[in-house]
């Protein structure tokens, strides 16, 4: 009775929660145009893939022969453990509107629902690709019913992965309030992970180029049997499928049998953490910062631009998740990274060279690039001071350099250890101190231009970030500038005494470029401070 | 009024002790209202009148001491879930959806008939001067046209004990009197009404019974002209004249 009830009201929540996620992603036209690109690009990319798929189809003579299937079996249904286990703790583990739904229906209800709304999105945003696909496979062996068949041998699979992974994301996310620092911890862990990851990556791609490593012998070796036949199940049918195996029939009732377990203890684990407080509540806390209200140390607290530069940097301290949006330097510069770990002999110079393009990158990147909308909650107050534009976005430019210009100094210097010439290493640090300026000028303009006011999910934090267009833009032009100029600073220091007419006019030209570009971009962002402050 | 009648219970809480980590939010506090009676639930900020509602609906378990509505114990949340309705301090509505679809949703969910919930629906709707912004999303609606609509939502289903946690606050004078009417007709017909608020003349216009909470103890109970002669405020004193020389008073004894 109550059973019936709860999937009643399981099945609405789960179609009000289809419709919630549906208009949130086409609700404004930025998203809608992302969802675009997404699915001209890898519409494309299956467009051109289902031919061959067709041709594998017909050149399939038995099951064994499918590439990489029992490879895939395994680590699909792993995969699919992880990334439930991954949305449950980062959004579908607590609800919207708790006080009403709680007080409403029962949680298995609600737990139902949810999980229900998930399997219907995923099969939204999967089933249609992974359907055309075995369309295409069935046509190549003449089987249609494969589509039909796939789809009933994945349903029990996708069904087992989403219950438990939701209720291990659960689990994760009491744990996390049990132990704070855990989560901290593994924020942490999750980006220095990404580096050894990005790097490795770079490996794999040189080993499988030159054969010491295939991809077919990875999913070999971890092809588990009883899942691989199960997943031949949805052969039945066809001249490709003999009988059932054993493993196969046990896989099946496993997963039956298992998923309503899933549920039972996603269940219990939900109504225990949703009828519990949360004993350190982590309210997004956009906080107004007081300018005169703390003294700020030498040399930041002689001028009131230096003082609101030290405000950024305290709230830099006590808010990281406000920089979150850094991380995506990690991604860009690992195969930057990967030829040192390659080079053996002299690695001083390329040490030098990431650490002045590290400096560069952070002076503009930290505090620059949405300087409209991070100052725009402290409005009223910022304007109440006496404190101009010029004063803002300069005070910005000052909490970049205090962190870009060490590293992009120290670095250089530290490399002499590792071999760098010192002649070298003092002219990459002077040079480097340059460039942060330029970057800094540069980066509050170029961020000026989109500013960016609401909070939104960014790897595991609800933060504000830049816009990823500007973060890319600057990104390029900076590394690139800083690049070239280190080439050029090489080139000049080896050749000091006898330079070219070409090289030398060539470094004019970049020095004209990096100083008049950094310079009208400041110009600009002060412009746009001075419109808001008009308002 | 603050008889006890076991029969006509309606809220009942019994030595409410709440703490978070050191810190007590709740102290020892117990009560009883009767159906039919709208309280008023006073206290300062941080006094702790949330913490107890949230206790009282459950969604928050008290580090000691029990709650019985209409005499289910509060962790039956199938049997509380009808007897309930809470409006929080921000409305829990999904800014996606229209108020429409909403309170729709909310109906379906109570598994109120769909026939009779269409015609309650309509009937809030234009008794809080929603009718014609119904059928626009949520997300687009003022801070009080989403208060309206979390207050119809949660009488939607009659409840035998409603909770409302500043259900004024943001609404024009308009609207405050739609909800003060909506009130009183609820009590009339025996609903009983836990109303938590600053604006005493709220409770002045509407509550059979006071208490008032100040730092997690309730500190006095009684009817308003009780708790308000109570305080020795004079002849024309107010309830808000009471309200704040009891809570004064209790403040200069804490230290
Ligand atoms: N999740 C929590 N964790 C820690 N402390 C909490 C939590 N929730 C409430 N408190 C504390 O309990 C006390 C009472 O808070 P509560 O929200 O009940 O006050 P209130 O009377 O509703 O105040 P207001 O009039 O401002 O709404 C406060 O001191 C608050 O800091
Ligand atoms: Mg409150």
């Amino acid at each position: 009775m109550t059973g019936r009830r709860d999937v009643h009201h399981a099945i609405r929540i789960a179609r009000a929660e289809v419709i919630r996620e549906l208009r949130g992603a086409t609700g404004d036209r930025r998203r809608v145009i992302g969802l675009l690109m997404v699915g001209l690009f890898y519409g494309s990319g299956l467009l051109f893939a289902l031919p061959a798929v067709y041709a594998l189809g017909q050149a399939t003579g038995t099951v064994q022969s499918i590439p990489y299937l029992g490879g895939i079996a395994t680590v699909a249904p792993v995969s699919m453990v992880v990334l439930s286990i991954f949305r449950t703790s980062q959004q579908i583990g607590t609800i919207d509107s708790e006080e009403l739904v709680l007080l409403t229906v029962h949680p298995r209800a609600v737990v139902l629902g949810v999980i229900g709304a998930e399997v219907v999105q995923s099969m939204l945003w999967f089933g249609v690709p992974i359907g055309l696909i075995a369309t295409a496979f069935a046509l190549g062996i003449g089987a249609p019913t494969l589509p039909v068949t796939a789809g009933l041998v994945l349903l029990p699979l996708f069904c087992w992965a989403t219950v438990w992974g939701y209720a291990g994301g659960i689990g994760m996310l009491r744990l996390f309030r049990w132990l704070p620092g855990l989560k901290q911890l593994l924020k942490i862990g999750w980006a220095l992970a990404l580096l050894p990851i990005i790097v490795g990556s770079q490996y794999i791609g040189t080993a499988i180029a030159d054969r010491t490593f295939s991809i077919a012998g990875l999913l070999e070796t971890l092809a588990f049997e009883p899942l691989q036949s199960y997943v031949e199940l949805a052969f039945v049918g066809t001249e490709l499928f003999h009988s059932p195996s054993i493993g196969a029939i046990g896989v099946l009732g496993g997963l039956v049998a298992l998923t309503p377990v899933g549920l039972a203890v996603a269940t219990r684990q939900a109504t225990t953490f949703w009828f519990t407080d949360d004993p350190a509540p982590e309210q997004p806390q956009r906080t107004e910062r007081s300018v005169g209200g703390f003294e700020a140390p030498q040399p930041f607290g002689s001028t009131s631009a230096g003082a609101i530069a030290w405000g950024h940097l305290v709230r830099a301290v006590r808010q990281p998740q406000e920089f979150a949006h850094l991380m995506i330097m990690l991604v860009m510069l690992g195969p930057a990274v990967a030829p040192i770990v390659q080079v053996d002999g002299n690695v001083g110079p390329i040490v030098a060279a990431i650490g002045v393009v590290v400096g560069t990158y952070l002076a503009g990147a930290a505090f620059g690039l949405n300087p409209l909308g991070d100052d725009r909650p402290a409005f009223p107050l910022l304007l109440l001071t006496e404190a101009g534009p010029r004063t803002l976005v300069w005070s910005r430019v000052i909490a970049g350099l205090a962190i870009g210009a060490p590293i992009a100094f120290l670095i250089p210097l530290g490399s002499i250890v590792a071999g760098t010439p010192a002649l070298f290493a003092v002219g990459f640090a002077v040079v480097g101190c340059g460039m942060c300026l330029t970057a800094a000028m540069f980066a509050v303009g170029i961020g000026a231009v989109y500013p960016i006011y609401e909070e939104q999910e960014y790897w595991g934090t609800e933060t504000v970030v830049p816009s990823t267009g500007i973060m890319m833009v600057y990104f390029w032009v900076v590394a690139g500038g800083t690049v070239i100029g280190l080439i050029l600073t090489w080139v000049v220091l080896t050749g000091a005494g006898s330079l070219s007419l070409l090289i030398a006019a060539g470094v004019g030209v970049y020095l004209l470029l990096t100083a008049l570009v950094p310079y009208g971009s400041y110009r600009y962002a002060i412009r746009r401070y001075r419109t808001y402050t008009l308002e | 009024m603050v008889s006890t009648n076991a029969d006509a219970v309606a809220i009942e809480a019994n030595d409410l002790q709440k703490t978070y980590g050191t810190e007590t939010a709740l102290d020892t506090v117990s009560f009883s209202i009767e159906t039919g009676t709208v309280y008023g639930f006073l206290g300062p900020n941080g006094a702790g009148k949330t913490t107890t509602m949230r206790l009282l609906t459950g969604l928050t378990q008290p580090t000691s001491g029990t709650v019985r509505i209409c005499g289910t114990a509060v962790d039956d949340r199938r049997a509380i879930a009808s007897l309930v309705g809470y409006l929080p301090e921000t409305p829990p509505v999904y800014e996606a959806f229209s108020a429409r679809e909403q309170l729709e949703y909310v109906a379906e969910l109570r598994d109120i008939p769909a026939g009779s919930a269409t015609e309650r629906i309509e009937q809030y709707l234009d008794r809080f001067d929603l009718a014609d912004d119904a059928d626009k999303r949520i997300s687009t609606y003022s801070k009080g046209m989403k208060q309206k609509t979390a207050f119809i939502q949660s009488v939607l289903h009659d409840p035998d004990v409603l909770l409302l946690d500043e259900p004024t606050s943001g609404l024009d004078p308009r609207a405050a009197r739609r909800i003060r009417e909506s009130i009183t007709e609820l009590a009339d017909a025996g609903t009983a009404v836990f109303l938590s608020t600053h604006i005493l003349p709220v409770v002045e216009a509407v509550a059979d019974a006071v208490g008032v909470l100040f730092d997690g103890r309730l500190v006095t109970e009684g009817t308003p002209e009780g708790v308000t002669s109570l305080a020795e405020t004079g002849e024309d004193g107010t309830l808000e004249d009471a309200f704040l020389a009891v809570t004064s008073k209790e403040a200069a004894t804490d230290r």
